[in-house]
């Protein structure tokens, strides 16, 4: 190849540029630039400008972006999620010739907030499981009793009955086994439910009778009813109240002391908080005034010729 | 073990999740930074990564394996930034330049790099997005495969759909296009040449 082909051919130094020379031809090319100051003018220059273009970094990226599979894609699986997730590694591998596809009618994708759903039969599997859970933490009992048939929820615990044996209680979160070996003995309960119906209509009656006994009854009648006398009664309340005054001097006396050591460490963490600022900010103003010192230097200078 | 982009393809079209994820971490950065120097804005860039991540999905029963994954997903991103180009109906501007706060610059400062080299850096990164936002398409395009996807010309003709002669072309002209722009910037000359070669 002539030296004038040799300049004419941008190609060549491009190649050169970007190494994609053989060894016989790079000498041959070099041999050139020696000669011709043109080329090896703009072999340097080029060179420089890749140098340059190696300080224009991309930003880091984080494409943390869920694509919904099933609206998106035909041939996927129901209910499946693939998560765009960062990545570390940035490789530039060869390619192959390729002919893609012409993606430019296809619609545009659904994207979600990373968010995977479950699968039918798992989100019914956990509806079940919360549904018992629940259950048992309410504590739901049916109870059966003179009164008919009483589903109570809670664990506040009604008063015991007078006949525990007759009651029938089956907590609903122990499963439906229970339910039905209580339905198969039923009959068993009959005689049972009967006593205590008797029983308790025996103890509502009585405590209608005494509903009805006067409220300001004469004291004889209230000691004679309670066993307790009203000097008695008295000094209990008094002892009460004599404890709960004490008890709350003691909680006054604990909140003083609890809020006196709250004040101390605010103080100490506000103090360690404006030595921390004042450090900061005499570094902010250090490197501001070092930034001010090389802009002044930098324009001072005379501008290239 | 690591799977090639083929085989995770092979194994993502037969309903495999995880295939497809393992491209996408692969391929994320490239992909992006890919479109960010094409386009010159990050969120955009970040939409249009995305998109050609969805694309490349869908699309992904049709892929016979003639082309590596690789340069296919990179002609999906070209084309969607192509696009996106002619949507915006101008020249791509790069975003506002970053990194001239003093304060965010003093964090990201290395531990044996002034704030003066701190501030040139950046300067110059800046004034690099600004020249090669002004390069026609074609050119921009060839130098950011060459330059930071390391592709081979034959690889950038078959992208671009263009003869080989064409792509070095591209290269040359937008490289001197580039030199003046520095030069006239005072950024690089014969002092940053030498000091280059």
């Amino acid at each position: 190849m002539s030296e004038t082909a040799f300049c004419d051919d941008k190609s060549q130094l491009i190649d050169y540029l970007y190494g994609g020379l053989e060894t016989t031809a790079r000498r041959r090319f070099e041999e050139h630039l020696r000669r011709c100051t043109a080329c090896a003018s703009d072999v340097r220059e080029l060179s420089a400008v890749r140098t340059e273009l190696a300080t224009w970094q991309a930003p880091d990226v984080n494409l943390a972006v869920a694509v919904d599979v099933a609206a998106a894609l035909p041939y996927a699986q129901p209910s499946t999620l693939a998560v765009f997730q960062p990545s570390q590694s940035s490789g530039a591998p060869a390619l192959q010739p390729s002919s893609p596809p012409d993606l430019q009618a296809s619609s545009p994708p659904a994207l979600q907030s990373s968010r995977p759903s479950l699968p039918v039969w798992a989100q019914f599997a956990a509806a079940v499981l919360v549904g018992a859970i629940g259950l048992s933490i309410a504590n739901i009992q049916v109870r059966y009793g003179a009164d008919g048939l009483t589903v109570t929820t809670g664990w506040m615990q009604p008063a015991a009955p007078s006949a525990p044996a007759a009651v029938v209680a089956a907590p609903v979160g122990a499963g439906t086994a229970t339910a039905s070996t209580a339905a198969d003995t039923a009959a068993d309960w009959q005689p049972a439910l009967s006593a205590l119906e008797a029983s308790l209509r025996s103890e509502i009656q009585a405590a209608r009778n005494d509903v009805t006994t006067p409220v300001n009854a004469p004291a004889a009648s209230t000691r004679s009813a309670s066993g307790v006398s009203a000097a008695n009664v008295t000094d209990l309340i008094a002892a009460s109240e004599k404890r709960q005054r004490q008890e709350l001097a003691l909680r006054l006396a604990q909140f003083g002391r609890d809020l006196e050591v709250q004040r101390r460490s605010d103080l100490v963490r506000i103090n360690q908080g404006f030595g921390q600022f004042e450090g900061r900010a005499g570094a902010e103003i250090a490197r501001q005034r070092q930034m001010l010192d090389y802009i002044m230097r930098v324009s001072a200078q005379p501008p290239p010729q | 073990m690591t799977w090639t982009d083929e085989e995770l393809v092979t194994r993502a079209v037969a309903g495999d999740q995880d295939s497809f994820n393992q491209l996408i971490i692969r391929w994320e950065r490239p992909i992006y930074a890919l479109a960010y120097r094409v386009i010159g804005r990050d969120e955009d860039a970040r939409d249009v990564a995305q998109e050609a991540f969805m694309r490349a999905f869908r699309a992904l029963p049709g892929f016979k394996g003639q082309a590596k994954f690789s340069s296919w997903l990179y002609r999906i991103t070209l084309n969607l930034c192509r696009d996106w180009i002619r949507r915006q109906k101008r020249t791509p501007v790069v975003s506002a330049p970053e990194g001239l706060d003093i304060i965010e610059m003093a964090a990201e400062q290395g531990p044996v790099e002034s704030i003066e080299e701190l501030v040139a850096r950046k300067q110059l990164s800046a004034t690099v997005a600004e020249a090669m936002q002004h390069l026609p398409e074609e050119q921009r395009t060839a130098i950011i495969l060459k330059e930071y996807h390391g592709l081979t010309f034959q690889e950038i003709a078959d992208l671009q759909q263009c003869p080989l002669s064409t792509v070095k072309t591209r290269l040359y002209q937008g490289l001197s296009v580039l030199r003046r722009q520095l030069q006239a910037q005072g950024i690089t000359g014969s002092g940053a040449s030498e000091k280059a070669s």
